[in-house]
């Protein structure tokens, strides 16, 4: 009965740990990549899609980021010259997570 | 009312009490809503532009959005602009003729901005005299007149742009205000 009881107390103190609630969610916490930091310092590359419009592409271990590259007038930076569906730049400059894909 | 805050309440789910105005005084518990969601605080990535984006990590995943004004702008921390014309330098009124000497002004401005610049946008404004419809027409042969020059040096143009009185920088209630607003926007995207 002890022994449940204690077993009971552990799987409670584990399942609170792995939920280890991420209140923070600024910083890169993950476990897996072997890092975390601050999300501010992310460094970006360029991935232009089928239409040719550039974006900012992130890959910081097992998190990916995308967001679409505007000019002041708050447009899409399109027509680009770069390759569609290719992404260019130090985008997975951020992670030393073995990315296979 | 009450407003439940503590940390225990955090682990399924927040709950919030609403925002609803003159909810915060006691006398006013029929206007109370419980929100139930969980706290996303963002914080904020500057891309190479220098433009902010909201970014949060929850473990696994990773949430990316960009910091933008009401109107769609986005929220920058350097100026964006790489060239600014007041058009009243380079244009007469109601023209898109550009003279020699500014013909040689833009050509040096695209010759020093070319090297860092893969290419160039260009973006016609005027102030609110005249209508509308003749205002992104005269911005339209303005802003064509200005990559013209620029392509004569060698410089590509990813986009031609024109936004006639609807843009303003500043509100047209003066005659120094309206100058201000006539104008030719260079964006450079390296």
């Amino acid at each position: 009965m002890k022994f449940f009881k204690g077993a009971a107390a552990l799987g409670l103190i584990l399942s609170v740990a792995a939920c280890g609630e991420a209140t923070d969610k600024t910083r890169d916490r993950n476990i897996l990549d072997g890092k975390s930091g601050d999300l501010s310092q992310l460094t970006a590359g360029i991935w232009v899609d089928p239409q040719g419009c550039e974006h900012w592409i992130i890959d910081d271990g097992v998190e990916g980021y995308l967001d679409l590259r505007r000019t002041p007038d708050g447009k899409p930076v399109c027509n680009s010259e770069l390759p569609r569906n290719v992404a260019t730049g130090p985008f997975k400059a951020g992670s030393t997570f073995a990315d296979p894909i | 009312m009450v407003i439940k805050f503590n940390l225990k309440s955090l682990l399924p789910a927040l709950a919030v009490a609403a925002l609803a105005a003159g909810a915060v005084s006691d006398s006013a518990q029929a206007q109370q809503r419980t929100v139930v969601g969980e706290r996303y605080v963002p914080t904020i990535w500057v891309d190479p532009d220098g433009c902010e984006h909201w970014v949060m990590d929850d473990g696994a995943e990773g949430y990316m959005s960009p910091h933008v004004t009401p109107d769609g702008k986005p929220v920058c921390r350097r100026g964006q602009l790489c060239g600014m014309m007041p058009t009243d330098q380079f244009f007469a009124t109601d023209k898109h003729y550009i003279n020699s000497a500014g013909r040689a002004r833009l050509q040096q401005f695209f010759n020093k901005a070319k090297p860092g610049t893969r290419y160039f946008v260009i973006a016609g404004h005027t102030d609110s005299r005249a209508s509308d419809e003749y205002n992104i027409r005269l911005s339209q042969r303005r802003a064509n007149a200005v990559a013209q020059v620029a392509r004569s040096v060698g410089a590509r143009i990813g986009d031609i742009r024109a936004y006639g009185e609807r843009d303003p920088r500043v509100p047209n209630t003066s005659a120094a205000n309206m100058a201000q607003n006539r104008r030719v926007e260079i964006y450079c995207v390296r």
